[in-house]
This record gives C-alpha cells, sequence and structure tokens, in this order.
C-alpha cells in the first residue's frame, strides 16, 4: 500500500484505485465509529456509506495542509452523525436513557457480562461531546492519541486528559459508582 | 495538577500496550503504585474497546463497496468527459438516422420495445433524443420524459431477470439522466407556476409504495378563464402523473427484487435508490 498523502493526491485526480484503497483502510474504522455514536447498526450502514459517497462528492476540497486525512473523513462522518441525531426524536432518547439507568441494580455485577453496543452507546451519551468523540475515535474506530489530537484539533496533552476523564465517567454511569 | 498529567500519560500508555497485546495484569505489574487506580480504568476502556470493535455484516460490506464504487465510476466520468464517448455518441446518431432515412420508419417502430441486449436499442435511444428535442411545450416535453423513465425501469427489469448486473447498473445511469431530465423542466415550471402547490404530490408516495390512484381523480376540473389557470391545471395533472408513475416504477422494482438473482440485487439496489431519489426530486421540485 502507497502512502497515504500520495493516494489521496490521486484520488484528488479521480483516480479510482486509490480511491477505492483508502475507502478500504477506513471502512471499518468509520463504521465502528458511527455505530457507536449512534447505538443502531442499521443506522450506521445507512451513516457509514453516506460518509463514503460525501467523501467522493467533496474530495476535490480536500487541501493537504498538515492534517492527516483521516481528519477529513471522520469530520463528515460527524457532521452526518450530528445530522442524524438531530433528526432523532427526542422522546426516543428520554426512552432509551430510562431503561439504562434502571437495568443494572448491582454495580458490581454491571461488568460480570458483557458490555453491549447499544449500552455502550447508550452510556457514552453521559459524557460531554469531547469526551464522547474521544471514546469513539480512539476505542471504536481504534486511532492512536496523536491522530485523535489532529482530528480534535486538541493536544496529545489535552485528549489525554479527556481519555481519563472520559472512562472515569464512563465507568461510573455503567456501574452506578460514585 | 502534575500527578494527574503523569497518571493520564500511564493510563494511555497502559491502553496502547494493551492495544499492541499485553494483559492488563502486565501494565499493573509495571505500575504497582498506581496499580488499584489503573485497574477498574483498564477493564472499563478494555469492555468499551471490545465491544466497539464490530464488524460491518457482510452484506452490508458488499452492498456498499458496490454502490462506492458505482458512485465513483459516475463521478469519474461526470468529471473527465471522454471524447471517445461523445465520438461514439455522434457516430451512433448518425448511423441511427441513417437507417431511420433508409430504412423508413419501421426499423423506428421495431427499435421502440427493443430492449439494451438488442442491437436496435442504440436507434430507439437516439429516436427518444429526437424526440424529446422535437417536442414543443416543456410540459409535452415532462410527459415524454416519465414515458422515458417507464421504459427504462421496465429494461431494468428485464435486465434483473436476466441476471445482467453490468447492464442494469448502466441503465440505471440512463434513468438517473432521465429523472434529472424532469427536475430540469420541472424547475422551469416550477418557476412559471409557482403559486401552483399540488397536495397530491407528496414524495412520501414513494417511500410507501402505495398503489396508484388513477389519474383522473387528482385531475383538475377543465380550464374555465385564464390562459395561467389552464398551466396551473397541466401542471396539477402532471404531478399527479409523476406520483402515480414513481410509485408503480418503484414498486416494480421492489418487486423485481424479491426474486432477482443474487449476483443483481446490489445494482437492483441503486435502481431503486437511483429512481427513489430521482422522483422524489421531481417532486420537490414541483413543490
Amino acid at each position: 500500500m502507497q502512502d497515504e498523502e500520495s493516494l489521496v493526491r490521486r484520488a484528488k485526480q479521480h483516480d479510482q484505485e486509490a480511491f477505492a484503497q483508502l475507502y478500504e483502510k477506513y471502512f471499518d474504522k468509520i463504521y465502528r465509529y458511527v455505530a457507536l455514536k449512534v447505538g443502531d447498526r442499521m443506522e450506521a450502514e445507512d451513516i457509514t456509506q453516506q460518509v463514503f459517497l460525501k467523501a467522493i462528492k467533496s474530495i476535490s476540497s480536500f487541501k493537504w495542509k498538515g492534517f492527516p486525512f483521516s481528519s477529513w473523513l471522520f469530520r463528515i462522518a460527524h457532521n452526518q452523525v450530528v445530522d442524524y441525531l438531530r433528526k432523532k426524536t427526542k422522546r426516543e432518547a428520554v426512552a432509551l436513557d430510562d431503561t439504562l439507568l434502571t437495568s443494572d441494580d448491582d454495580p458490581q455485577l454491571a461488568f460480570d457480562h458483557k458490555l453491549d453496543m447499544e449500552q455502550l452507546a447508550l452510556a457514552t451519551k453521559k459524557l460531554t461531546r469531547a469526551q464522547q468523540e474521544v471514546i469513539s475515535l480512539r476505542f471504536a474506530a481504534e486511532l492512536p492519541i496523536a491522530q485523535v489530537a489532529k482530528v480534535m484539533g486538541r493536544s496529545e496533552g489535552a485528549v489525554k486528559a479527556l481519555q481519563h476523564s472520559a472512562v472515569l465517567t464512563l465507568r461510573k454511569v455503567l456501574t452506578g459508582t460514585g | 495538577m502534575k500527578k494527574d498529567r503523569e497518571f493520564e500519560n500511564i493510563f494511555d500508555e497502559c491502553l496502547e500496550r494493551m492495544a499492541r497485546g499485553d494483559t492488563i495484569m502486565q501494565c499493573l505489574e509495571s505500575n504497582l503504585e498506581q496499580a488499584e487506580q489503573l485497574e477498574p480504568l483498564l477493564r472499563m476502556a478494555q469492555a468499551a474497546r471490545e465491544t466497539s470493535a464490530i464488524l460491518p455484516r457482510p452484506e452490508f460490506r458488499a452492498r456498499a463497496r458496490y454502490e462506492f464504487h458505482s458512485a465513483l465510476q459516475e463521478v469519474t466520468s461526470k468529471k473527465r468527459p471522454s471524447l471517445f464517448g461523445l465520438r461514439t455518441r455522434l457516430v451512433t446518431a448518425i448511423v441511427a438516422l441513417s437507417i431511420i432515412l433508409v430504412s423508413g420508419g419501421g426499423t423506428v417502430v421495431m427499435a421502440s420495445s427493443s430492449m439494451p441486449d438488442n442491437p436496435l436499442y442504440p436507434v430507439k435511444l437516439v429516436s427518444e433524443e429526437m424526440q424529446l428535442a422535437l417536442t414543443p411545450s416543456d410540459i409535452d416535453k415532462a410527459e415524454v420524459c416519465v414515458m422515458q423513465a417507464d421504459r427504462r425501469v421496465d429494461e431494468i427489469v428485464y435486465l434483473a431477470d436476466k441476471g445482467d448486473a453490468q447492464q442494469v447498473h448502466v441503465t440505471a445511469g440512463r434513468l438517473d439522466e432521465c429523472l434529472e431530465t424532469l427536475v430540469e423542466i420541472a424547475s422551469l415550471e416550477g418557476a412559471e407556476a409557482a403559486a401552483v402547490v399540488g397536495e397530491e404530490a407528496l414524495p412520501g408516495a414513494l417511500t410507501a409504495v402505495p398503489e396508484a390512484a388513477p389519474v383522473e381523480e387528482a385531475a383538475v376540473d377543465g380550464p374555465t378563464e385564464e390562459s395561467a389557470l389552464i398551466a396551473d391545471g397541466d401542471l396539477d395533472e402532471l404531478k399527479t402523473t409523476v406520483v402515480c408513475h414513481a410509485a408503480n416504477n418503484q414498486s416494480a422494482l421492489l418487486r423485481k427484487l424479491m426474486d432477482a438473482p443474487e449476483s443483481v440485487k446490489p445494482a437492483l439496489h441503486r435502481a431503486i435508490t437511483v429512481s427513489a431519489n430521482g422522483y422524489e426530486q421531481v417532486l420537490t421540485t414541483f413543490d
């Protein structure tokens, strides 16, 4: 596989093979990132597809200014997710939240069973937006800290702090420990 | 503050090590002083990572890949108009015209029912282009487009039956072009008769795939006084026609999806999307 910068340059010139390589590289990551944010596989599929169709349409506007291609792609994914969540009814969200809060009586038991995606997605809703972004990029998309920092436009130190506080809060939410 | 930073760095290092295959215990052993604080967080992080590590369903992966490549191909061909393609089209038009002039109308009549795998099919396409160009009013042009879109859908159904995914894809592209032309005409008509709001033209009709309502039901009563009213009535009628044809075509494509060979389904999915989006855009433009 060629280095990303040259692939992106070729993709901008409508080189199908180069674009296809970028697609294969990021497809799973984008899907997981979206799935964790929306907590629904079917919706995640639709949104993931939209992300790449948008990328095809706007690749010519991408400029390599020290920011990796991934930050541009995850920005598209982020916007698609925000659009989707905006359209979702508030009522639905409240109902799901209630289910989550009453699901575990014993906090210690909470980690004895495996987390499922919906449970995790709901728990992340209790985090701040920045914390949610770090969890999705770091654990779902599996980006290294330096890349997360570039995607979010923050320093690595700030991302590490967010990562710590996010995991701490996530644990509190899922185990019910204060 | 400094201690916090130190802990955040250790936590991140442990996460990196775990991503590379180290266990939680190995990380804790290397950081005994922070082990008690680290352990619950690392377990939480590991659970979050494992839960998030889902893979897309294989059928979704295949469909998404197909749609991505189709879209890529479409954009590439639009951005770089091929001289060869233009020449081919011109040659086809000249050949078709020559055939028409030499053999008379019989060939055109025969070609009008030909399918994409028939040698006379290019004649059908050229005669359709000529018909559109020679139709004087926009309303009539729109009706021609509606009929042409119907033919494209019939062709897609025919090709799906034959299991020809490649041609289904190509014909879906032609359907898209046809509906785009309809959008252009609708935008002209919409601007001229902006006051007209047809209650029948609901874009939702496409997703629900309702039974086709009879055109007469929604048709406006005959012209009364002003010519503007005649135009409004025509537009209403056209919108109703589009709604009916959209619903029929969408339902035909969806029905075909049920019994089409698996190899054709991704191409059919795309045709359904093209049809739904195209008609919806036409109706939105009318509104």
